[in-house]
């Protein structure tokens, strides 16, 4: 562009060619470059609310998330059937085991019951028989399941598991650091990842989902999903400058992060649909979430953040 | 479509390799082997005599073909249609003894003394030396007619068992030893896929590599004594530094986990406040196990609201231990009790893990005796019918010689975790899982076919995702890795990470705005690409101990997968995308 200003004479054709393509690109990049914080503020919005929400969560029960059984301890019992009323069996427990949770699970394509499962947080000694009671026989391990978790082993699941997070999280900035060498890139990068797991951490427990042992590998799954398409963003930002315009590398970094993140979407999604293991289920459901949350945290946030780094340093 | 003349470069035979190696390593030859598997046979007994052993596969039985465990029931069915338990009565001088089972069972001498009444019929409480009068109503006067009777009586048919190691022939009433499905992979199933029983043991307190190792070897041999055999035992520990056992078995039930390794197993016999002996090897020298003569239900009685029975053996102490029972006896005063017999004035107390759980009287003759070795254990058994009683003696029975035998376990246990998952259910999760995967991979080529429009783009993009699940399924396989459910979720985990990065290369490829050669565009996709690599490999290093790695499945196969999909599947799929963008400028 200064080219072109200097010496008009030289490259007369040229010079047309590039203000008139200047001009074009100026309206688009006037647009975002003018409107590109509103970008910024909706995931910013998001990670605050987020994160209040999460406090006064931890005000009320005393802890960042529900639990179910294989983290506060007690009993779960699956049992192999397809004829068990999970409204009657509740009916029967309720009294004896006022938290007890009943599902069933079904079969994907035909609907049909395919187990019972039951959980509570009394010992297997006291569960089992009452079921036995209710349904009227009495169950081996062919046809039923149990897990059972002391109460101690299962609070020192759950503070180990949450050690394993942090830890996750730090080595994996140490990594963002030594990738890009920059401080703030690096740091925006960070900023984000830790946005895709608070943010779903704010959804599941907004809607009582009870996280598990697996859940909790989802969110480190989540870790590894989320960073992907802020290193692809980074890179093309910080490392391609000599190629095209800022808001051309964005835009087609963003079509390539669509792309990864979508596709993984599908794949979540419908795996979530058709899984019959609550493990599996849940683990699928977190990551549905926190792939939504990725697109508008990487996108929003990471790009107009980047975007506004990069206009600072006058990098274009 | 385009034609596409692509020439396989050595990553793509590198690749090429590596899924003919995976698929050795799984060897699903087993589809192809007909036959179920000898899972276990009964020491000592006629099975074993006749040279069956565990891992055979028996493919034929009396001349009929045997190709699944579906073949090997109606063949038992068939073969053993006439077999049937009986009614026998049974009449000597003293009294007339009513039962059911599948042969006479009882031996006589010469005349018609009873020598021998199988465990099955101590409950009768059939004493040697009686002699058989009657057996069905008929008289019997002597030895050639007992036997002609018993011959009648006992439904032993021949069993012409074929197995891919030779031709096994026993006579039995019934098969002693069990079979299974042939394997059909060598792809091992998590319990919670295979069903089976698993407790997470922690001991009193943190214990050091050497005593986990010895608990183990002890845990083991216990099991092993009990008459499991199916069993895994690991050593964990978290990030705590708390130390634990995690103790799989394939068909034993939780009950059985919880009483052989649930408690310590400590037996101490004391008299007053003088220990005598210990369980183990030291002051045990054996124990009667498996013989009439010294060991079995003795007598089995109504009470209220049920039945119990008794059972009775013999264990043998050792000199030193004898010697000390004799230094504490003597010490002892002989009292007499209100039937007139003397005995010591203190009695041998039994302690199994603190607890008293038997009080012997000694005779008076045994004061001062350090010789004495032979010591009779008793123990009770109830139930609701005699029947019931009489198995739950004999499998108190059981578990108090297993323990005198193998002495107590090193260390004071807490089962802290206990589950039991049933096959039927696991089996149905398999079958779920394939449909899943199934779904998710044509919904991936779906979306990658709207993208790019291009069938060379999506076809690639799912044999790349196919063939890192068979490696994945392939390495597992090598290095006998259970495949639990969290396995399975990070193995898509894995899946996931490398469709985003294969995405990744073919927009790096196709990218016309840059100057920079094929070979340079490859290169920086792969940058973006290694990094991805790095975060999740350090995501999943914290998970190898959290938790007693209950979910290090997860952290295993996502970093398997994530090492094979860098080192192996997208060096291959790059090259050959390469060669698409070439012939498509």
């Amino acid at each position: 562009m200064e080219n072109s200003g200097e010496h008009p004479t030289q490259h007369p054709t040229h010079h047309v060619q590039h203000e008139q393509k200047y001009e074009a690109n100026a309206e688009k990049g006037n647009f975002y470059d003018r409107h590109h914080l509103i970008f910024l503020l909706i995931p910013v919005i998001m990670l605050i609310g987020a994160l209040a929400y999460i406090i006064v969560f931890y005000q009320a029960t005393g802890d960042i998330m529900h639990k179910d059984v294989t983290l506060t301890g007690g009993t779960s019992l699956s049992i192999f059937s397809d004829n068990i009323s999970t409204t009657a069996l509740e009916a029967a427990l309720k009294t004896d085991f006022p938290d007890v949770v009943i599902r069933s699970l079904n079969d994907v394509q035909t609907g049909k019951q395919i187990a019972v499962s039951i959980e509570t947080a009394s010992g297997p000694d006291l569960l089992r028989p009452a079921v036995e009671k209710v349904i009227g026989y009495q169950l081996n391990e062919q046809d039923s399941s149990m897990e059972f978790t002391g109460n101690s082993l299962s609070n020192s699941f759950y503070n180990e598991l949450l050690k394993a997070m942090l830890l996750a999280f730090l080595f994996m900035s140490v990594v963002i650091f030594i990738l890009f060498r920059s401080p703030l890139p690096s740091l925006y990068v960070i900023l984000c990842a830790f946005a895709d797991i608070v943010i779903p951490l704010a959804i599941v427990d907004y809607f009582g989902i009870r996280i598990s042992t697996a859940g909790i590998a989802a969110f480190l799954m989540l870790i590894g999903y989320s960073v992907d398409t802020d290193i692809l963003l980074t890179t093309v930002v910080l490392k391609r400058r000599d190629e095209e315009t800022l808001n051309k590398r964005i835009h087609s970094a963003m079509k390539t992060g669509l792309t990864m993140t979508l596709t993984a979407l599908a794949t979540v999604l419908i795996a979530f649909s058709l899984s019959l293991a609550p493990t599996l289920k849940q683990i699928f459901l977190i990551l549905a979430i926190g792939l939504v949350t990725d697109i508008i945290v990487t996108w929003g946030m990471n790009a107009s953040l980047l975007k506004w780094y990069c206009d600072r340093k006058g990098f274009k | 479509m385009a034609q596409v003349n692509f020439k396989m470069t050595w990553k793509m035979w590198f690749l090429a390799v590596c899924l003919v190696a995976s698929i050795f390593a799984i060897n699903p030859l087993g589809y192809f082997q007909h036959g179920v598997l000898v899972k276990y046979v009964p020491e000592n007994s006629l099975s074993s005599q006749s040279g069956l052993t565990k891992g055979e596969i028996i493919t034929a039985m009396n001349d009929l073909p045997i190709s699944s465990m579906a073949d090997y029931s109606d063949a038992l069915g068939k073969i053993f249609l006439n077999v049937h338990k009986q009614n026998i009565t049974l009449i000597t001088n003293k009294a007339a003894y009513d039962y059911s089972a599948y042969n006479l069972g009882i031996e006589v001498d010469d005349n018609l003394g009873i020598t021998f009444i199988p465990t099955e019929l101590n409950y009768l409480n059939i004493t040697l030396n009686e002699t058989v009068e009657s057996i069905n109503s008929q008289t019997i006067s002597n030895i050639s007619e007992f036997n002609a009777i018993r011959d009648q009586l006992d439904q032993k048919i021949k069993l012409t068992i074929i197995t891919n190691k030779g031709t096994r022939i026993l006579f039995a009433s019934y098969p002693e030893f069990t079979v299974s499905e042939v394997p059909k992979t060598r792809l091992k199933a998590g319990l919670d896929l295979a069903g089976g029983a698993k407790a997470l043991v922690q001991p009193e307190r943190k214990l050091t590599q050497s005593e986990l190792a010895d608990l183990i070897t002890v845990s083991k041999e216990r099991l092993n004594v009990y008459g499991i055999s199916d069993i895994a035992i690991r050593a964990a520990s978290d990030l705590s530094g708390n130390t634990y056992m995690i103790v799989e078995v394939a068909g034993a039930s939780p009950a059985e986990l919880q009483d052989l390794i649930g408690k310590q197993g400590k037996f101490e016999a004391k008299i007053g406040e003088d220990s005598v002996f210990v369980g183990g090897k030291d002051d045990i020298k054996s124990v009667c196990r498996n013989d009439a003569s010294c060991s079995g239900i003795q007598e089995c009685q109504q009470s209220q609201g049920g039945y119990y029975c008794n059972f009775q053996f013999v264990i043998y102490l050792s000199p030193e231990a004898a010697q000390k029972q004799g230094e504490v006896t003597g010490k002892l005063d002989i009292n007499m009790t209100s039937n007139g017999e003397r005995i010591l004035s203190k009695p041998l107390d039994l302690y199994l893990d603190d607890q008293l759980v038997d009080s012997l009287q000694i005779d008076a003759s045994l004061k001062g005796k350090t010789d004495a070795t032979s010591i009779s254990i008793r123990g009770p058994g109830t139930g609701t019918t005699q029947q019931e009683a009489f198995n739950n003696a004999k499998a108190n029975m059981l578990k108090l010689q297993t323990v005198l035998i193998t002495g107590s376990l090193p260390f004071k246990l807490q089962i802290v975790k206990l589950d039991s998952i049933s096959p039927l259910l696991g089996k149905e999760f398999v079958n779920n899982i394939l449909l899943a995967a199934l779904g998710a991979g044509l919904a991936v080529a779906l979306i990658i076919f709207i993208r790019y429009r291009r069938l060379v783009y999506s076809l690639p993009i799912l044999f790349t995702v196919g063939a890192e699940i068979l490696i994945i399924l392939g390495v597992s396989a090598a290095i006998n890795w259970n495949l639990d459910l969290v396995s399975i979720a990070g193995i898509l985990a894995a899946i996931g990470t490398g469709v985003d990065n294969q995405i990744v290369i073919i927009d790096e490829s196709r990218n016309k705005k840059v100057s920079h050669t094929l070979k340079e565009k490859i290169k920086r996709a792969f940058f973006i690409i290694f990094g991805s690599f790095s975060t999740a490999f350090v995501a999943m290093i914290p998970l190898w101990w959290a938790g007693a790695g209950m979910v290090r499945g997860f952290a295993v196969t996502t970093i398997i997968g994530i090492c094979i999909g860098v080192f192996i599947t997208r060096p291959a799929f790059s090259d050959f995308i390469g060669q698409v963008s070439d012939e498509h400028n």
